[in-house]
């Protein structure tokens, strides 16, 4: 009741009364005095469905036989198909006890307010017969290029992420510390620098040896694409030595990393001997003594 | 007393009996729940003498439940003094007393002496053919419950089945501590063959010495056995054994060699294996040998006892040496550890020790090979850089501690041989030392082999082990009952007989001089140069009466660099002689054009404007090869410790120059060590070193410095974007050299201070800015250890906190700087919650970090945090990080 009611809102809450009034004196007409108002507003709603399966149905029907207006036998069907005796029909409408009721108030169908419309939609090309229906308005396929300059400036870039990276660094371990157990250096406060509680694991050295799968798609990442250019010319090139005198320069070549995780080059041949490979014997069957 | 007979030549069982064929160890049941086990072991005794009525056996905390000898019930005693050291009545409570008392007890159980803790009977029935020296067998049945040593139970409180948990479980121990988990003769000297049999659930893997000839379902199905067999002879003290749900990877280059790792581990073992095939083929090489064993097994496992742990055809790992490709930092270490244990294969495992006093060339041999290794793999420098660490630690300790004694030997049993009787331990015995004593003992004993290489040549070194190795190998196939078993044994008087055999050199003055005393050289130096005579006159003095200390005579290089090159010379060290005259090549600056020959061969431009006029010495080094087990302390001028560390070739001598010229805080010394910082040939660790001496000058001349912080440009320029120099380069480390520079500048900066003695600003801001735009989305590698320096250098710039009579620590009179690095701490160890760091290396700086800023009373002193850290369950460096904090409270 507090909202602001629109005419869309008006057109349906008359029709919405005159259900229920129809609800009512149906009611009546069935012998009730009196009804609670929950159980009026259960039938209506009952009712109201069931007036809409016949519209939606009846839509489905006359649509089915390439028709936009539907005919009287689509309602037929569509009766029948709900399992409603139609024969019953007439004698129904015509029985001696129903109450007249008063036509809802005319009010006009609302208009429902127009999209904004960006621009003229388009005609349909000479192909399209005309009783398809028109283009959607031009801003939902319409692409407009942008050329602004994107932000090249190296140092706002790294600015920008590592900042950006903090934020959401100190946000999230904030949020952290206020929903879970915290720690405290100083004893008076525990909201400045809240430190998430030290909680030990029950296998303590899956989580400090095994990368992150953060890690892990860096490294796919890394495997793969290239340095970006501000660094990759700024990064020296791996230094090795060319010359082999002096032993200051033996070191050069020390930690050579084999890079990928799986080292099996020829591990996948079929000839491996290996007793802990070998399948486990059933055990022997003890003969009696 | 016993009628010994004599064996085969040098050695002598201490026992009246000698084991044949082999020994059965059964473990039929493992309570990973209980924390217990239960199983038999069989012996077979063959008596040496008649009248053999008893039998001692070393056992600790097993359980014994029945004896049978030859099937024949048999009534044994079972003591174990150790567990008792002081009785009660004892009224003596200090620590003489008790080292001696426990140095006793663990004499009267050494299977060396031919003790035991168990104590059988033989049955008189069997006493006629003991007479015979007839084969006795016996037969023990034991439990273990919840051990406190020898085996180790990991198991994780969580849901599921043992396998699916992760638990497992491993023998670990210090020397010969297989008592601890089955019956044996619990000697290096006692070899015999094996039979393991170990009956695991299902799911579990046992891991074991020898082959694994065959494993079998039981009945139900539910549990497997194992059966191992090890047909060489082997000490059980080499006996070894893990049982875990491993992950099996059979080594890709080498399909007789098998890696073992805990659930979920495997690209990570994958890895960190994939170089052990070189190491073997190093070894093979070097000594001419084909490794011994015809299979080896590599395991890792959590709660490691110590990282790397050899025994017969097998070694276990702490598991936290795995790694992945993305780790740098790591990869040496583990790789060194691989190298070491394998190295252990050969000389500790194949090969054994008569006794304890041949300890050390088991050492010495396997440190000096995988020293070869290092030199191979790393480079002469690093090689050079590790020794001259070595020898820097073992002199520190001697020194401190009074020496150590390589080769002890016991003859009146006099105290008096012990050379660190002032530290309330015997050295007698293995099991009476201190950690820290026997680290240090291994340290020394690698260092003497590479003296001896040194006086005989690496050709004959390796041949000596080639001898050794291949006739251990030929005793090896010889079967039982053979004396031959005894050349699987190296023993002092054997391995020297085999060094003078192969090289024809009397080595007895060296092994005199450092294994059968103790004690380093403690040599001062300084020189004066006669102009007229052309002379450069040395003076050499020592110091041998502190603790620690030795008299040294005999022979010491001296290298002597002057204009026209570099020129050895060999003093004779003797008693009375102090000063030395080195006749000089050169005369002073006749040529200033001239290029300079250095020692390598290499013709080098030098601005000689810095030396003296008079004077053709360009810098001196005492013992450059470090072929004594000194300290030099040498006196030389500021400019010839800069000319030696611009010049000089060696990192070593280049290390020593850094170290000198902390005490010359002069532009020239800041200037040599920032060419040094810049110049890529370098050697990476001497440059590192170079920063922190360079803070520690900056620091001296901090009213005179000129220019921008120390280091700061010279980082900015190699690490930094050059179109914006206050931002550092996204994170590249695929120059190692570079990565390690950049992680140490930082550090080293920090220790900068202005005349205020604080942390300049801007230092602080410099390493915030690190931070900030540290980025490392396109880098290859981890940046963990990155990060936690640049939070160590936040530590390192922290100053005490101005103190107003001793104010309680709060919140509103926190310094802005150290606000400002909480915040950083803060953020980096809540993050580590959400996307820990390797070996969470990132935690374990925060807490380091968080005690300086507790220490210096910028935040109030209370270890509750350090204390949540050290529980069980966090990580082993946390949890040591924490524990060192909670210590740190009692200083």
């Amino acid at each position: 009741s507090k909202h602001a009611t629109t005419p869309a809102d008006n057109y349906y809450l008359a029709r919405r009364r005159t259900l229920q009034v129809v609800v009512s004196s149906l009611l009546t007409e069935a012998g009730f005095e009196s009804a609670e108002k929950a159980a009026v507003e259960t039938l209506t709603e009952m009712l109201q469905s069931y007036i809409s399966e016949i519209g939606r149905s009846a839509k489905s029907y006359c649509e089915h036989t390439a028709r936009t207006q539907p005919t009287l036998s689509d309602i037929v069907v569509t009766l029948v198909e709900m399992g409603f005796n139609v024969e019953t029909l007439p004698a129904y409408a015509k029985r001696s006890q129903r109450m007249v009721i008063t036509a809802p108030p005319v009010t006009n169908q609302p208009v429902t307010p127009k999209a904004l419309t960006a621009g003229q939609n388009k005609p349909h090309p000479s192909h399209i017969p005309g009783h398809f229906p028109e283009f959607p308005d031009p801003h939902t396929y319409i692409k407009t290029p942008t050329y602004r300059e994107p932000v090249s400036d190296y140092q706002v870039l790294r600015e920008k992420a590592a900042s950006q990276r903090r934020d959401v660094e100190r946000a999230l371990t904030r949020f952290m510390a206020k929903t879970g157990e915290t720690q405290s250096l100083f004893k008076d406060d525990v909201s400045t620098f809240p430190l998430i509680a030290a909680r030990p694991f029950t296998v303590p050295y899956l989580t400090a040896l095994l990368p992150s799968e953060l890690e892990m798609q860096q490294m796919e990442e890394t495997d793969s694409s290239e340095q970006d250019d501000q660094t990759d010319t700024e990064n020296l090139p791996l230094h090795m030595s060319t010359d082999d005198s002096g032993p200051e320069k033996e070191n050069a070549s020390v930690l050579q990393q084999n890079t990928s995780l799986s080292g099996s080059r020829n591990g996948e041949e079929n000839v491996i001997d290996n007793p802990y490979l070998r399948p486990v014997k059933k055990p022997k069957i003890r003969r009696k003594k | 007393r016993m009628n010994r007979k004599k064996g085969d030549k040098g050695f002598e069982s201490p026992r009246p009996y000698k084991f044949t064929t082999h020994q059965v160890v059964c473990i039929n049941n493992i309570n990973f729940q209980r924390k217990s086990v239960v199983g038999y072991v069989e012996l077979t005794i063959f008596p040496t003498v008649a009248n053999l009525n008893r039998i001692k056996l070393n056992s600790k905390q097993c359980r014994i439940y029945r004896v049978r000898v030859n099937d024949l019930e048999a009534a044994f005693i079972y003591n174990d003094p150790t567990l008792e050291v002081c009785h009660h009545e004892s009224k003596q409570r200090n620590l003489n007393y008790f080292s001696n008392a426990y140095a006793a007890a663990v004499s009267a159980v050494d299977p060396d002496a031919g003790n035991g803790e168990l104590c059988i009977k033989v049955p008189s029935e069997l006493w006629k053919h003991v007479d015979e020296l007839k084969v006795l067998k016996v037969h023990i049945n034991f439990s273990l419950d919840q051990p406190k040593g020898g085996l180790h139970f990991v198991v994780p409180n969580m849901e599921g089945s043992m396998a699916e948990r992760g638990a497992h479980v491993f023998s670990c121990g210090y020397q010969n501590s297989t008592r601890f988990w089955f019956p044996c003769v619990d000697s290096y000297s006692e070899l015999c063959t094996w039979k393991l049999e170990y009956t695991v659930d299902a799911a579990m893997v046992a891991v074991s010495n020898g082959d694994l000839v065959e494993t079998v379902y039981t009945h139900d199905m539910r549990k497997k056995t194992f059966h191992y067999m090890l047909t060489i002879p082997t000490a059980a003290s080499n006996i070894s054994l893990a049982i875990g749900p491993f992950e099996i990877l059979v080594d890709p280059y080498m399909h007789e060699v098998t890696h073992f790792c805990l659930p979920q581990l495997l690209p990570l073992l994958k890895h960190t294996t994939s170089y052990l095939h070189e190491v073997f083929e190093f070894y093979e090489e070097i000594l001419t040998c084909r490794y011994p064993y015809s299979c080896f097994k590599t395991v890792f496992i959590d709660e490691a006892y110590v990282e790397v742990a050899a025994y017969a055809s097998m070694s276990i790992f702490s598991t936290n040496l795995l790694h992945s490709a993305m780790i740098i930092d790591e990869t040496p270490l583990t790789r060194r550890c691989l190298a070491q244990a394998l190295a252990q294969q050969f000389f500790g495992c194949f090969i054994s020790r008569m006794s304890w006093s041949d300890e050390w060339v088991l050492k010495g041999i396997s440190g000096y090979i995988y020293g070869l290794w290092m030199k191979k793999t790393f480079g002469v420098n690093e090689y050079r850089h590790w020794i001259k660490q070595e020898l820097d630690q073992i002199v520190a300790y001697e020194l401190k501690t009074g020496g150590v004694l390589l080769h002890p030997i016991f003859g009146g049993g006099k105290e008096k041989d012990n050379p660190a009787s002032h530290l309330h331990f015997s050295i007698k015995h293995p099991h009476t030392l201190s950690w820290e004593y026997y680290t240090m003992f291994q340290c020394k004993a690698h260092l003497v082999m590479r003296l001896i290489e040194n006086r005989i040549s690496m050709e004959f070194m390796l041949q000596v082990f080639n001898k050794l190795l291949s006739l251990a190998s030929t005793a090896s196939s010889q079967k039982f009952q053979s004396h031959m078993w005894s050349q699987m044994l190296v023993s002092t008087s054997g391995f020297l007989k085999s060094i003078s055999n192969v090289s024809g050199k009397d080595i007895q003055p060296l092994i005199k001089q450092w294994v059968d005393q103790s004690g380093v050289v403690k040599f001062y130096g300084s020189f004066a140069f006669n102009r007229k005579r052309n002379v450069l006159e040395l003076e050499i003095k020592q110091d041998y009466t502190s603790p620690g200390t030795q008299k040294y005579v005999g022979p010491l290089k001296v290298t002597v660099q002057e204009l026209d090159g570099s020129f050895n010379h060999t003093l004779q060290i003797e008693e009375n002689s102090l000063k030395h005259d080195i006749p000089c090549h050169s005369k002073s600056r006749r040529n200033k054009k001239k290029k300079i020959p250095l020692m390598n061969g290499e013709e080098v431009d030098m601005d000689l404007s810095a030396m003296d006029a008079d004077s053709p010495l360009l810098w001196i080094r005492i013992d450059p090869d470090m072929s004594v087990l000194r300290k030099v302390e040498f006196e030389q001028s500021d400019f010839m410790w800069q000319y030696q560390l611009r010049y000089e070739r060696d990192v070593v001598a280049q290390e020593e120059a850094i170290l000198a010229l902390e005490k010359f805080p002069t532009p020239a010394s800041r200037l040599a060590l920032t060419d040094i910082l810049e110049q890529e040939q370098c050697f990476y660790r001497v440059r590192m070193l170079a920063c922190f001496c360079l803070a520690k000058i900056a620091n001296s001349m901090v009213s005179t410095w000129t220019g921008p912080p120390a280091m700061k440009s010279l980082f900015t320029r190699m690490f930094c974007c050059k179109t914006c120099p206050n931002i550092v380069k996204t994170n590249n480390f695929m120059n190692f050299q570079s990565y390690f520079l950049q992680k140490t500048m930082p550090v080293a900066m920090a220790l900068l201070r202005d005349v205020h003695n604080l942390c300049p600003k801007e230092v602080l801001m410099f390493i915030l800015d690190l931070i900030k735009y540290n980025d490392n989305r396109k880098n290859k590698f981890s940046d963990n250890y990155y990060r936690a320096e640049l939070i160590d250098a936040l530590a390192n710039s922290v100053t005490p906190a101005v103190s107003v009579n001793n104010e309680v620590r709060t919140l509103d009179n926190l310094n802005p700087d150290v606000r400002l690095i909480l915040e950083e701490i803060t953020r980096f160890l809540n993050m580590e919650k959400l996307l820990p760091s390797y070996r969470h290396t990132i935690t374990v700086s925060c807490l380091k970090a968080i005690r300086v800023l507790q220490k210096n009373g910028h935040v109030p002193s209370d270890p509750a945090l350090f204390k949540s850290y050290a529980e069980y369950g966090h990580f082993v460096d946390v949890r040591i990080a924490a524990l060192e904090a909670v210590v740190d409270y009692t200083k």
